[in-house]
């Protein structure tokens, strides 16, 4: 709503205003008035002017033009401005009955009162009264003599409510619970013994040390990580083609869990490592994270941004980019705010498309890198010494005037492309020789003797080796006519074997013929064109000779050549006359070359020698500069990452100039309304540090710090209470995605705080963190469900005993391996594929039945698994492996009899239960010896009396391969306790 | 966990324990009309002018320049003239019901059906076309249609699965599984794959069998030792329920592993039975060409196979018709000729679902199950290559008939052309088939929520409305 200034015609009311009922109740006199008269444009459907007067938050915040009512002041608040404005066309409502004097009145006087509206569950005035929001309180710490404090904090809570922790659980429990927490894999039973029989107080603490600085540990995190950024490694949608360029990301997770990086740098490096740490390898594919997501490449390379389906699929590709950075980041449901502002928390529709246009510039793509820092040191320093010639040069060149600035513009436009795009018919290539000077001809035959006013040859244009255009131009020829086939008394119309011919690229080369008369033209190559190191061949896409009257006489005409390959329809002889040429400047050669010399000496003229000379050194630096980076080469490896990049066909990407971003009422990209810049989330009330000559890579600079500023009280709390889920099952908030008001609230608000100021000033250390958790008294405790306290905390939300966990699919998988002898520990790589692709040209089909269990490289750990998310793979889909189409916050954990039925006949337990059989087979003579031998393996423990006779009988009567398959279903395989 | 999320998450049968029995009042938020659904889902935009949607208008004006009034956003570009019907329209039963000649079998039951001709829908890309009415969301990550109403009733068998996909022999339909994953719903909810008539038609039911060292006797014995040791552990661990629950899982995957063969198993089926499903054409193999008795083969066996799982408590059944985007076409998606491909395909469809409708209605069945027939987008009036249609988002035809479905009625109809509603400002979308569908299961759609990442998410969005022209 509009509110203009109206100081100077205020003037009484007509009427007297009745008296307002005292006090006014907002309920009973002042919502009616607004239902009434406000709420068709001011409410939830409609907010025109950005004004809504339904709910107490957001009209007391007011609308685009500021506050609407003012507390205390009723003639200072627009509101009753607007309702008495005297002018009909600006007076509110603008349609129907005006307000009486006395429902006036009452506005008045309620805001004169203050404006008090009740609590209405909206979002708080204050944005930042929530407790997600508030700064971190470091000073909430009740720190014992000594001990952890963390156990401080859970004790304090348990005392709350009459409860208390259980005792310490044993060794044996203790080891095989850290080590699948920290690695994902279980003890060995050798392990485990020695451990329960280690007398060393320390011995747990080394333990945890030991686990902490094993390469496991990174892979197990990492997949914890991986789930939470829906980490795939096909595009999904429809086609879903396979990314194989995915796996560096995942690569960098693990890496970056096993050397500690500080969680800072982690998250810089994800969003902007590029622009923030150039030439590192981890810069680059730490951007994997914004790629991490689904793509729908049919809506980005079938269709263009033009069209409304290309408009929505770029939308949808932004809101993944805003959704998983402040998801995993701030624990924050930005996404909700994409068609109206948040309707819980602080979040505006505005702050949403900010977040967009952060990621403006930016697709999902497959970029090239040097996966070796030294050579991208060396790229980076030759791209900067190119970077900084040039700019000398252009700083030069400006002294020699505006002469200097038109024979650049006439080269410009002489140097611009005629129309027309590459045809199939490239022209004439001769065979191919194995030395340069190998001479080769190719003539036209004009049918009778003519005078030629010049000819002009065209030179060809094929990426064969990176060549493109001039491709066969010869360096050496000469170009003569006669009028008899072979030549006997040529005239020679130019001679250009003497020296070499500047490749002419797509330019036209043209000779002057003077009235020179023949009925055949032959050219003839003395110095062959480079194809390959080893072969030199002469090609021409056109011959054109032109008579007196300017008409080109070879059109047509036919082709005799020493030798010509024949590969139609690109190559053959006749192309030579064919009228089609690759197209090219619109200038000859010649005149470019002219042109240039007249540029020379221009400059020479004005820049005077010390100019001239600082010239030749700059275009010397740019030249070596290019050099250096031929010679390095292209980049030896590709990761598919978050990028600005150029494309060809409807995939074009940005080049690096941001989209304009605009706020979409209701999501609707047919609707674009007003246009926004980048920025975060205005209420958390951090700098957005941008200034207005930025690049594509400062916006995500900028809110890498913004997200990673040390008083952003969402970052620290965020990951803090991620690392505690996974170490108990459950986060202290038990929504890690959603701190928002539709979010659980935290059990342990000031342990959360503490925690997070720790980890924050403990320079962000994972392995600091963890040490810190497995090593309180409250993470080793016994699971044992004591039933008195179940009574109060079913749940065990306050943690007076460990909760008994149920190993992820991951770990079931791997612990298989582990037991039957064949788990495979390399790391990193590609991914392997537990699939084959049927149909890769169109839609693949990943066939997993197809698969050969027995293939060594599917014996990996399962973090190394291609992850497909149209079809996921059966076993792990089963046992609650997250969903790579979805943030997975936390994952689901499910006892179903597909779970049941895969555990048992799935192929890779059928093929396991032999390998087991095998193993245990040769450590002991009988079945009791056998199948206790397995036991050990597979739980880790002493099969009690009864279990080892049990399962010895059923492996006498069915087999040890079944007895194997038995243990690797028991339920102590897939519980920890 | 607490007790209630527990007994959601590991429960009972395969449905796990439904919301339903989790609700202190009645199983329902209001009395249902049907408890079991079948969706029989047209993959690649099948062309509703051809099928369904007579257009006398078409007929007039074919190849005539075709003039929309409007600048049409096509898929690929190149709209031809005004494409007449590819087959006759013919009037069916007291309604009086025009059906196209290629779906002439449906006419023995068309006053069973309801329409709706004012379907729109949001882009004309088919994975998000798919997604939007297998999901209610056009980008992945959402529960399938079945996860919801499975996640809302639970099971009326624990032997078999609550929600089961039947998808095209050929292969899935654009997005995989990603149209009946469970997605944040607990994974008992996603539509569990059939593949009947063949070894394993559930993934995992039975071992290889080249896997010789496993015998029916090892896994009974290996069942009970199981249940042996498990107990044992499970003593020593009092109070916790997966513990009892997991030993659970693993007796209803034996009785899963008796009935889902005999469910699937069409052998004793009559011979009329057979006939009415068209699956008396006694032919082993197959032309290389698409045709009819081969459509009619692979749909069909599917009604029929789904006629017998809805029999047996299964809640809801989808059955695919085409795959992903291939060549030769073996889906809906006629850019080039709509004669060649939709003519097999929909003959067969035709011939399955009417078979369906008459023997639900015959075993008594059809009062209490609903048939939704549907597809991600319609084909646009004008030809496209000649003899095809590009994509028509704006327009394209569902229908319904079963439990608390009125039948003979239409909703909604669309313009002279079927290139738009005829009233623009009011189509019928997916929200609504899908609000009416959970309307007549007794679920209200803005109820049945669950709380992801801050959000309560329904089946229908923030939108939908019951659909009441189309009850009983």
């Amino acid at each position: 709503m509009r509110l203009p200034f109206l100081a100077l015609c205020l003037f009484a009311l007509p009427v007297r205003a009745a008296d307002p009922p005292k006090p006014v109740d907002f309920a009973r006199d002042v919502r009616p008035i607004f239902a009434k008269a406000c709420a068709s444009c001011h409410g939830s459907e409609k907010q025109k002017g950005g004004l809504r007067l339904d709910r107490k938050a957001d009209a007391l915040k007011g609308g685009d033009d500021g506050p609407a009512i003012v507390p205390k002041d009723s003639t200072k608040s627009p509101l009753i401005q607007r309702v008495t404005e005297p002018d009909a066309d600006k007076v509110m409502p603008p349609k129907g009955e005006k307000l009486t004097a006395g429902e006036v009145a009452i506005l008045r006087a309620w805001i004169d009162a203050g404006a008090l509206w009740p609590d209405d569950g909206s979002a708080a005035v204050d944005a930042r009264d929530w407790w997600s929001l508030r700064p971190l309180q470091a000073s909430g710490i009740r720190r014992q003599e000594s001990g952890n404090p963390i156990d401080s904090f859970v004790r304090a809570k348990l005392n709350e409510r009459g409860l208390k922790p259980s005792p310490e659980a044993d060794r044996r429990t203790l080891i095989r619970r850290v080590y699948f927490d920290l690695t994902g894999l279980p003890p060995t039973f050798e392990e485990v013994e020695a451990f329960a029989k280690d007398a060393s107080p320390t011995a747990y603490e080394s333990l945890v040390d030991k686990l902490l600085a094993s390469p496991r540990y990174g892979e197990r995190w990492a997949r914890h990580w991986l789930d939470v950024v829906h980490y795939g490694e096909t595009h999904g949608y429809d086609k879903d083609q396979p990314r194989p360029n995915a796996w560096p990301y995942r690569d960098y997770v693990i890496r970056a869990f096993n050397e500690d990086k500080p969680y800072a740098r982690f998250v810089q490096e994800q969003i902007a490592g590029d622009v923030l740490f150039p030439g590192t390898t981890d810069g680059i594919e730490a951007l994997g994270f914004l790629a991490a997501g689904p793509w729908d490449l049919i809506g980005h390379a079938e269709v263009p941004e033009s069209k409304i389906d290309g408009k929505v699929a770029r939308h949808l590709d932004r809101d993944d980019f805003v959704a998983n950075t402040m998801g995993t980041f701030q624990s924050l449901t930005v996404h909700c705010a994409q068609c109206h502002n948040h309707k819980f928390d602080p979040i505006s529709q505005e702050d949403y498309y900010a977040l967009q246009a952060v990621f403006a510039a930016i697709d999902r793509t497959d970029k090239a890198y040097d996966a070796d820092p030294t050579t991208a040191a060396k790229r980076l320093a030759l791209e900067a010494k190119r970077k900084a010639a040039v700019a000398t040069i252009a700083g030069i060149e400006t002294k020699a005037g505006p002469e200097l600035a038109e024979l650049d513009r006439k080269l410009a436009e002489g140097k611009r492309t005629t129309n027309g795009a590459k045809r199939p018919e490239y022209g004439y290539h001769s065979a191919i020789a194995t030395t340069p000077d190998a001479a080769k001809w190719v003539q036209v035959d004009l049918g009778a003797s003519v005078k030629l006013d010049r000819v002009t040859l065209r030179a060809c244009d094929d990426d064969f080796n990176d060549i493109g255009a001039g491709f066969g131009f010869p360096v050496r020829f000469k170009v003569e006519t006669a009028d008899d086939a072979e030549l006997t008394r040529p005239v020679i119309i130019a001679d250009q074997t003497t020296k070499d011919h500047a490749n002419p690229r797509t330019a036209a080369v043209t000779f002057a013929a003077e009235g020179k008369a023949g009925r055949y033209v032959r050219v003839t190559a003395t110095k062959l064109a480079p194809r390959l190191p080893t072969d030199f061949i002469f090609a021409l896409a056109e011959l054109e000779a032109f008579d007196l009257a300017g008409k080109n006489v070879a059109l047509g005409r036919g082709i005799t050549a020493l030798d010509s390959i024949e590969a139609p329809v690109r190559w053959r002889a006749s192309n030579l006359t064919d009228g089609i040429a690759p197209p090219g400047p619109k200038l000859s050669a010649d005149e470019l070359a002219k042109l240039t010399q007249q540029r020379d000496e221009r400059l020479k003229k004005s820049l005077g020698d010390a100019g001239t000379k600082a010239l030749a050194q700059a275009n010397a630096d740019a030249q070596s500069a290019d050099e250096g980076l031929k010679k390095l080469g292209p980049p030896s490896r590709r990761a598919y990452i978050g990028t600005a990049f150029s494309g060809t066909g409807n995939f074009i990407g940005t080049g690096g100039k941001p989209r304009d971003i605009r706020v979409l009422p209701r999501g609707d990209v047919t609707k674009p309304g007003k246009l926004v810049h980048p920025g975060a989330i205005a209420a958390i009330g951090l700098p957005f540090a941008l200034t207005p000559q930025h690049t594509e890579g400062d916006r995500r600079a900028a809110l890498a710090k913004w997200l990673t500023a040390s008083d952003n009280p969402l970052t620290w709390r965020s990951i803090v209470n991620r690392v505690w889920q996974y170490h108990f099952g459950r986060g202290l908030v038990d929504t890690p995605n959603d701190f928002g008001k539709m979010g659980q609230p935290p059990t342990h608000p000031e342990l959360l705080d503490w925690l997070a100021v720790e980890f924050r000033d403990s320079s962000g250390s994972f392995k600091k963190l963890h040490k810190l958790i497995v090593m309180s008294a409250t993470y080793c405790q016994v699971s044992t469900i004591d039933t008195t306290m179940a009574k109060v905390d079913a749940d065990n939300r306050y943690l007076g005993r460990q909760n008994r966990r149920k190993l992820e699919a991951e770990s079931v998988r791997d612990s298989i391996l582990l037991a039957a002898g064949k788990l495979d520990l390399t790391m990193g790589g590609p991914s392997f594929r537990d699939f084959v692709i049927e149909k890769p040209e169109h839609s693949p089909h990943y066939q997993y039945q197809l698969h050969e269990p027995e293939d060594p490289k599917s014996h990996r750990r399962s973090v190394y698994r291609f992850t497909v998310r149209s079809q996921q793979e059966p076993f792990l889909a089963a046992f609650d492996c997250a969903d790579p189409s979805l943030a997975v916050e936390k994952r689901n954990q499910t006892l179903t009899p597909q779970q049941a039925l895969a555990l048992l006949n799935n192929k890779l337990t059928l093929s396991m239960a032999k390998h087991f059989a095998a193993r245990v087979e040769k450590v002991a003579m009988d079945d009791r010896g056998r199948v206790t031998a397995a036991f050990r393996l597979a739980i880790g423990r002493e099969p009690t009396t009864a279990e080892a006779d049990e399962l010895a009988k059923y492996a006498a009567d069915h087999g040890l391969a079944n007895a194997c398959r038995v243990i690797l279903n028991l339920n102590e395989f897939v519980f920890v306790d | 966990m607490n007790r209630r999320q527990f007994l959601f998450q590991s429960g009972g049968g395969l449905g796990g324990v439904a919301l339903a029995q989790m609700l202190a009042a009645g199983a329902t938020h209001h009395p249902a009309k049907a408890k079991r659904v079948v969706q029989l889902f047209m993959a690649g935009g099948a062309s509703h002018v051809d099928l369904f949607d007579y257009k006398p208008e078409l007929l007039k004006r074919h190849g005539q320049e075709a003039n929309f009034g409007e600048h049409v956003e096509a898929f690929q570009n190149g709209l031809g003239p005004w494409l007449r019907p590819l087959w006759d329209f013919k009037p069916y039963g007291r309604s009086q019901r025009m059906l196209s000649d290629t779906v002439a079998p449906l006419g023995a039951v068309a006053d069973e059906l309801a329409f709706v001709h004012n379907m729109v829908g949001k882009t004309g890309v088919h994975s998000q076309g798919t997604l939007l009415q297998t999901t209610g969301f056009n980008r992945p990550g959402f529960p399938g249609m079945g996860c919801w109403v499975s996640y809302g009733l639970g099971s009326l068998n624990e032997n078999l699965p609550t929600f089961v996909v039947l998808p095209d022999h050929r292969g899935l339909a654009s997005n995989g599984t990603k149209n009946w994953d469970s997605a944040f719903l607990p994974a008992q909810h996603q539509g569990t794959v059939i593949y009947p008539g063949t070894k394993t038609p559930i993934e995992d039911l039975f071992a290889d069998d080249r896997e010789k060292f496993v015998t029916k006797a090892g896994d009974a014995a290996g069942h009970d030792l199981l249940a042996k040791l498990n107990r044992v552990h499970a003593t020593s661990r009092e109070g916790d329920e997966r513990l009892d629950a997991r030993i659970k899982s693993y007796e209803l995957a034996a009785k899963m592993q008796l009935a889902a063969p005999e469910a699937l198993d069409i052998s004793k089926e009559t011979r009329e039975t057979l006939k009415l499903y068209g699956l008396d054409h006694g032919k082993g193999t197959f032309d290389k060409e698409i045709n009819p008795i081969e459509e009619t083969d692979y749909f069909a066996r599917k009604c029929l196979v789904a006629r017998r799982l809805l029999e047996r408590g299964v809640r809801f059944v989808q059955v695919w018709s085409g795959n992903d985007n291939g060549f030769p076409r073996r889906n809906w998606d006629s850019h080039e000729d709509v004669k060649r491909d939709h003519g097999p395909l929909a003959y067969g469809m035709a011939k399955g679902a009417a078979a369906l409708i008459a023997d639900l209605k015959q075993r008594g069945l059809l009062d209490d199950t609903i048939v939704l027939w549907t597809t991600e987008f319609g084909r646009m009036p004008s030809s496209q290559g000649g003899k095809g249609r590009d994509h028509n988002p704006y327009c394209f035809t569902n229908w319904l008939c079963g439990g608390g479905i009125k039948g003979g009625v239409t909703h909604g109809p669309s313009d002279d052309f079927g290139y738009k509603p005829a009233d623009r400002k009011h189509p019928t979308e997916v929200y609504d088939i899908h609000a009416t569908i959970l309307h007549l299961l007794g679920l209200d759609h803005t109820k049945l929520t669950v709380r992801h990442n801050g959000i309560d998410r329904r089946l229908t969005d923030v939108h939908g409305t019951v659909v009441r022209e189309l009850l009983a």
